[in-house]
């Protein structure tokens, strides 16, 4: 029973695999070579982020660290975390679509790299290589989604247009450090995250289904979970609506109310946990998709109440609640999550995977609740980093082996 | 007891539901604090120092005082619709007669404009108590009859017909068959009728008498107090949203829970 049920998850892409010889277990599925390259990268970005910022290298970034700081943290994670969402949901989304793998991911992959190249040396290399690349990226993976946006039915097409969006966004910043745009490169970012969080929703909302089914099949509770598009798309309304205004009218007290409204609007979501029937809420892997909407929710609730209130002066503070800390936890969450069932095995919490959603949460309090500690800025700065880190390694400790190797039920992927 | 217990143990999920109702509201301020930019701090104070106001009215003992003044009298003018309704409605219910004729009386009471009562009632009873507490009355009572009338009208026969050839003793026949039935019913009119209270005994306080929220309403006014009247009104509407969402709401979804 639990070999044919294993073999039930995750699936549907098996009938049209491609019949590409000799490929090597690593570019066997599109999220293998991704999370390989993801999880070190990140050890060592955030490694020369801490150097940089203490003065022990120096990278001039055209003179503006902190904005393409911003950037990296933003597409440069972005395109890696989209390019292994896309390519593993989508052939089980839409039976019928071949899996990308094999020699193709190679190259794709190397594009990625080359991107992250042409980032860090954008001193040397220009900011035009660097937007040539880090846009053909983006712009692939969009040609890739083409069919969910296409797709006659139009149940995914949602993702595929806030794509387009994230792809304007980003052709907009680069415009703008080129000086083709007036706006300012900082608040496009921002236009940029908010669009980003818009996307990580409309992921999760999907990543929530399947995952948070699978685990009660797995357990055996007999209910079903439902992740409701309208509360979903309340928030993605209210976020919409904060970026924009935000955009328009920084520090605007209205936009403090929206932070406020935007934050309760992402709460909103968290109710479908509450089954019918069954309690899940003791389930680790639900506390740990829970949080993310949690840090979303706390990011945009501080930024209201910073608005509105005059004390306090920590907005872009606040923010890291969004971007380290929900983004963060999505991009975690579903590499684990990916890491477990698309290599064939059941959907498995333990202390790993406890302490990789505990060290990112940490890790955001004490980025983020660095106002109302002035006095230990500095250390908070470093342990938050430090904090930040260590799940990728852990991640790399134990889901290294998995990506490595074939799958465990012996299917193609 | 077990009913009750029920509410209490899906209090907390319920509760926690609510988020997005409390995101739409706050999408509302933003929009007020918005139209306070555009309008300025005279037409349209923002949301911030109506909420200021709130705080220093909230702590001032006088302005208690008046709360107190008009919970009392919307608590006796509902407290009297809500028997007087509930009883003749159920009684009327059961006699096709009594329900036809009773029909084109609460048309005229529910037609018949809240303000004309109040101008009746003030020279009917002068300027006090009995002016607001009668208007509330007349006001809230046709909605609560309604309710109880509907509610016994719609009774499925065939569901008496089981109970008899079931022979349920008595005490089982009204709380499993016919009760909920009729709570399910009566119990939104109650609420409906309640929201109806609250907005008349203001009305009626503001015109009739010389103290109460709806009096403090008035002199806001005369003073172009801004501030205050917005104060007043978010004391209103809080205290009904959470009447009726905290406490009665709850209790509806489970009386309402059989019918799915």
């Amino acid at each position: 029973m639990s070999q044919e049920q294993e073999k039930l998850h995750a699936t549907s892409h098996y009938l049209y695999y491609p019949d590409e010889k000799d490929i090597p277990p690593y570019l066997a599925y599109g999220f293998r070579p991704i999370f390989l390259l993801l999880a070190p990268y990140m050890i060592i970005s955030m490694t020369l982020w801490g150097a940089l910022w203490s003065g022990v290298i120096y990278i001039p970034f055209i003179g503006n660290i902190l904005t393409w700081h911003i950037y990296e943290m933003l597409f440069g994670i972005l395109t890696a975390g989209t390019l292994a969402f896309l390519s593993t949901g989508l052939p089980e989304l839409f039976p019928g679509m071949v899996p990308f793998v094999g020699k193709r991911l190679k190259y794709i992959m190397i594009l990625w790299l080359a991107g992250r190249l042409s980032f860090w040396m954008i001193d040397v290399t220009g900011i035009y290589l660097a937007a040539f690349l880090n846009l053909s990226m983006l712009g692939w993976i969009i040609w890739f989604a083409k069919d969910a946006v296409l797709d006659k039915l139009q149940r995914h097409a949602s993702i595929g247009y806030t794509l387009v969006a994230i792809f304007a966004i980003e052709v907009w910043f680069f415009a703008s450090e080129l000086g083709f745009a007036k706006s300012s490169s900082l608040d496009i970012l921002k236009v940029a995250a908010g669009a980003i969080v818009v996307l990580v929703l409309l992921a999760m909302r999907r990543v929530n289904m399947e995952a948070v089914n699978e685990l009660m099949e797995d357990k055996g509770i007999d209910d079903t979970f439902i992740s409701r598009p309208p509360k979903t798309n309340l928030a993605i309304f209210a976020i919409s609506l904060f970026t924009i205004v935000e955009f328009l009218y920084p520090n605007n007290s209205a936009l403090g109310w929206l932070g406020l409204a935007t934050g309760a609007a992402i709460l909103a979501i968290t109710a479908d946990y509450k089954l019918k029937d069954e309690f899940i809420l003791n389930q680790p892997f639900v506390i740990y998709l829970a949080l993310i909407y949690l840090m979303l929710s706390v990011g945009y609730a501080l930024m209201g109440w910073d608005i509105l209130n005059v004390n306090i002066n920590g907005i872009n503070h606040f923010r890291h609640f969004i971007t380290s800390g929900g983004i963060g936890l999505a991009y975690l969450v579903v590499m684990i999550i990916i890491g477990w069932i698309h290599t064939g095995r059941h959907l498995t919490s333990n202390i790993y995977t406890h302490l990789m959603i505990g060290l990112i949460v940490a890790a955001t309090f004490l980025r983020g609740l660095i106002p109302f500690f002035p006095e230990y800025t500095s250390e908070f700065y470093a342990y938050s980093a430090v904090l930040f880190v260590i799940p990728f390694v852990l991640y790399m400790k134990v889901f290294f082996g998995f990506l490595m190797a074939p799958r465990a039920d012996g299917i193609k992927g | 007891m077990k009913f009750a217990l029920k509410i209490l143990k899906d209090f907390p999920a319920y509760l926690w539901s609510g988020w997005g109702a409390v995101a739409s509201i706050l999408l509302f301020i933003a929009f007020w604090d918005a139209g306070n930019q555009v309008y300025g701090d005279l037409v349209l104070p923002s949301p911030l120092e109506t909420f200021k106001t709130l705080s220093v009215m909230l702590s001032d003992e006088s302005v208690i005082t008046e709360i107190k003044t008009t919970l009392y009298r919307a608590s006796i003018g509902f407290g009297l619709s809500l028997v007087l309704g509930t009883s003749l409605g159920l009684l009327a219910g059961f006699f096709a007669t009594a329900s036809m004729m009773s029909r084109p009386i609460v048309t005229i009471l529910v037609g018949m404009p809240p303000i004309a009562w109040i101008v009746l009632a003030m020279i009917w009873f002068g300027m006090g108590d009995e002016t607001v507490i009668f208007t509330v009355i007349v006001a809230s009572f046709p909605i609560v009859f309604v309710g109880a009338l509907q509610g016994t009208r719609t009774l499925d026969g065939e569901l008496k017909e089981m109970a008899k050839s079931f022979k349920f003793p008595w005490h089982m026949k009204f709380f499993d068959v016919y009760f909920p039935h009729i709570f399910s019913y009566v119990f939104p009119a109650w609420v409906s009728g309640l929201g109806m209270a609250w907005k008349i005994v203001i009305m009626a306080e503001l015109l009739a008498t010389s103290n109460g929220i709806g009096a403090s309403l008035a002199v806001a006014r005369s003073q172009l107090d801004t501030p205050t009247a917005l104060a007043i009104v978010v004391i209103m509407i809080g205290s009904l949203m959470f009447i009726e969402y905290i406490i009665l709401e709850p209790i509806k979804r489970e009386v309402e829970l059989w019918r799915d």
